[in-house]
């Protein structure tokens, strides 16, 4: 039992569910467009920079403001840009005659959006100083204070946002887009704005996945690309299109990836989830929380 | 009929000679560049069958170019096994890779299919990048030996005109494929799934087909670029690339061998000529790609054939008149 001797399971187990709650928020935050447009949104990774890049590069450097302040404005930013973005790219993209003309449109806005990160904030990484970087320490473990924030934050979060489907109008509203648009518009619901809504609330949340990871890895062009790959394998096994599924699979793929590393060498935990997803579309495309069809 | 066969013949041979002439007279820089144009048009043609024609989205194109590379180079250099016997066993790899990607894509649509071919082109990115005993990781594979050709290569930039050779073999089969009876049950499948099944179009053989030349393409691509570059590095066969590719095949036109030949064209080069722009290009360029995808989805070639039959017409109506 060589290979389990020095093995933290705390700082392990807290490492894994941290990083399963990023990627559950990641594939509940493209999960809120799929629903809402029936596009898969190739450029939530950019979002989620452009995120950061406001936060930290805006708000904490160049403004100084406080942390409450800075991360108020930035989300409030990302959901104006969020409107922007639906009511100008995505709302032609869904009109489109194939799905791969809408897949290649939005990994042209990805790219766009990062150049223009690179452009106006610099292509030097940089990291944000004083922002939840204490560690606590509990006996032997060391526990890193950004770790706690993100797992208690994503809960908040998610809890929220269920809140929001089942309680008010808008959120059931947003449901009702989901599962069928023309009889949502004989409703009487404004499809157009609760599709704007729905793709501010996720930029919202790309927002807030952007400040998390700020601490987690510097602030660059590519901090997330990993992490939002693996917010789509995320989704694929948990369930397409559903939000425990996203949740599920998030945490699942946190889980493997870190306690995989015990029994393979570090270098290949990406390979692994990769792998577990094409595995997955393989046998069971539709995840382990199968959405039923509306 | 036959008139305008003689004529495309004759403007493609011209266009050839031309391309010669300009390699000869450049430096090495811009030969390299022309010789990267080489392969990107033939990892589009490839790509053209399965995204284009059938469409389906692949964005595995850079992670089969790095298996048909780096299987040329391990066969070839590392276990001394004759070079075009090697190439053989990469367009044999080409087959299975075809095979073991299009059978997923029976069972998957749309983008559950790229994101298998994202995740498959992530694993060969990672698998190269690790196994460092084989492949050399991330300091890259070194000194790759050469396809011989009649006359050994002394120089780097000669190898151009064996690619050169290949690209036009490519081409001329990726003609004859597209504008066969294999070509149209292809769009057959991305027009309307239905009713080319009703006809009577066995839609799983032939996706698995349309995934097999595109991997036989991929491979050839890696072939080519092995040969003339030398080296290979994992970093050259991210997904990014991926997207590239299927970047050419929107600008240049979905579907039609000229239009792939022309968005590889544009995507390859414009960077190289737009270098006063430097910061900004890679921001334009993408903004007329998003609104080119919006507004003109089926890409350059289609404006350009409109364009010609819209003069067509007027001049016919001018004839009629007289």
């Amino acid at each position: 039992m060589s290979i389990f001797e020095g093995v933290n399971w705390l700082q392990l187990l807290v490492t894994a569910i941290a990083m399963g709650c990023i990627y559950s928020l990641i594939a509940t935050e493209y999960t809120l467009i799929y629903n809402a447009t029936g596009l898969v949104n190739f450029a939530h990774e950019s979002f989620i920079v452009l995120g950061a890049y406001i936060f930290a590069g805006t708000f904490e450097r160049a403004l100084q403001f406080p942390h409450w302040l800075a991360i108020a404005l930035t989300l409030v930013s990302m959901a104006a840009f969020g409107v922007l973005v639906a009511s100008t790219i995505l709302n032609p993209l869904r009109n489109l005659q194939f799905v791969t003309y809408a897949m290649f449109g939005t990994m042209m806005l990805s790219r766009i959006i990062i150049e223009i990160c690179r452009l106006s904030w610099g292509s030097l990484p940089f990291t944000v100083k004083g922002f939840l970087r204490e560690s606590i320490n509990i006996g032997s473990t060391v526990l890193s204070e950004s770790y706690i924030y993100i797992i208690v934050i994503s809960i908040i979060v998610i809890s929220l946002l269920q809140a929001f489907f089942k309680l008010t109008k808008a959120g059931k509203a947003m449901i009702c887009v989901s599962q069928n648009k023309d009889a949502a518009a004989l409703m009487g619901i404004n499809v157009s704005a609760s599709i704007n809504l729905t793709v501010a609330i996720s930029s919202i949340i790309c927002g807030i996945i952007g400040i998390l990871c700020a601490p987690l890895y510097n602030v660059s062009s590519n901090m997330v690309t990993s992490a939002a790959t693996k917010g789509f394998c995320a989704g694929v096994i948990g369930g397409f299109g559903s939000y425990p599924g996203a949740i599920i699979g998030g945490i699942l793929i946190g889980l493997i990836e870190q306690f995989g590393i015990i029994f393979i060498p570090s270098v290949w935990k990406d390979a692994l989830s990769f792998g577990l997803m094409i595995i997955f579309l393989l046998i069971r495309p539709g995840g382990i929380i199968k959405r039923k069809k509306a | 009929m036959k008139k305008k066969y003689w004529l495309i013949l004759l403007v493609s041979a011209v266009i050839v000679v031309a391309y010669v002439l300009l390699f000869m007279t450049s430096n090495s820089y811009i030969q390299s560049v022309m010789n990267m144009l080489l392969y990107n048009i033939v990892l589009v043609l490839g790509l053209n069958f399965i995204t284009g024609l059938t469409g389906q989205m692949n964005m595995a194109t850079a992670g089969m170019m790095a298996l048909g590379a780096y299987s040329f180079a391990i066969a070839d250099t590392s276990y001394n096994v004759n070079p075009w016997l090697s190439l053989l066993m990469v367009l044999a790899l080409g087959l299975v890779i075809g095979r073991a990607l299009g059978y997923p894509s029976l069972r998957l649509q749309g983008f559950f299919l790229s994101l298998t071919t994202i995740g498959f082109n992530e694993v060969v990115r990672i698998t190269v990048n690790n196994l460092t005993d084989i492949t050399g990781g991330a300091t890259g594979y070194k000194d790759v030996r050469r396809l011989p050709f009649f006359f050994q290569f002394p120089d780097k930039n000669s190898y151009f005109y064996l690619n050169l050779i290949f690209t036009l073999i490519m081409i001329a089969i990726a003609v004859l494929v597209v504008n066969s009876k294999w070509g149209r049950a292809y769009k057959s499948i991305r027009d309307n799934y239905e009713a080319a099944e009703a006809t009577g179009i066995d839609i799983a053989k032939l996706k698995i087909q349309a995934f097999t030349l595109a991997a036989v393409y991929s491979v050839v691509a890696g072939v080519m670029y092995a040969g003339y570059s030398q080296y290979l590095n994992p970093t050259a066969f991210a997904t990014s690339y991926s997207q590239n590719y299927v970047a050419m095949l929107m600008v240049g036109g979905i579907g039609s061998v000229p239009g792939n030949i022309l968005g590889a064209t544009l995507v390859t080069v414009l960077p190289e000529v737009l270098r006063a722009f430097q910061n900004y290009y890679w921001v334009m360029f993408c903004t007329i790609c998003l609104l080119m995808a919006i507004f003109v989805p089926d890409g350059l070639w289609s404006l350009l054939q409109k364009a010609i039959r819209f003069v067509q017409k007027k001049l016919n109506r001018n004839k009629e008149v007289a």
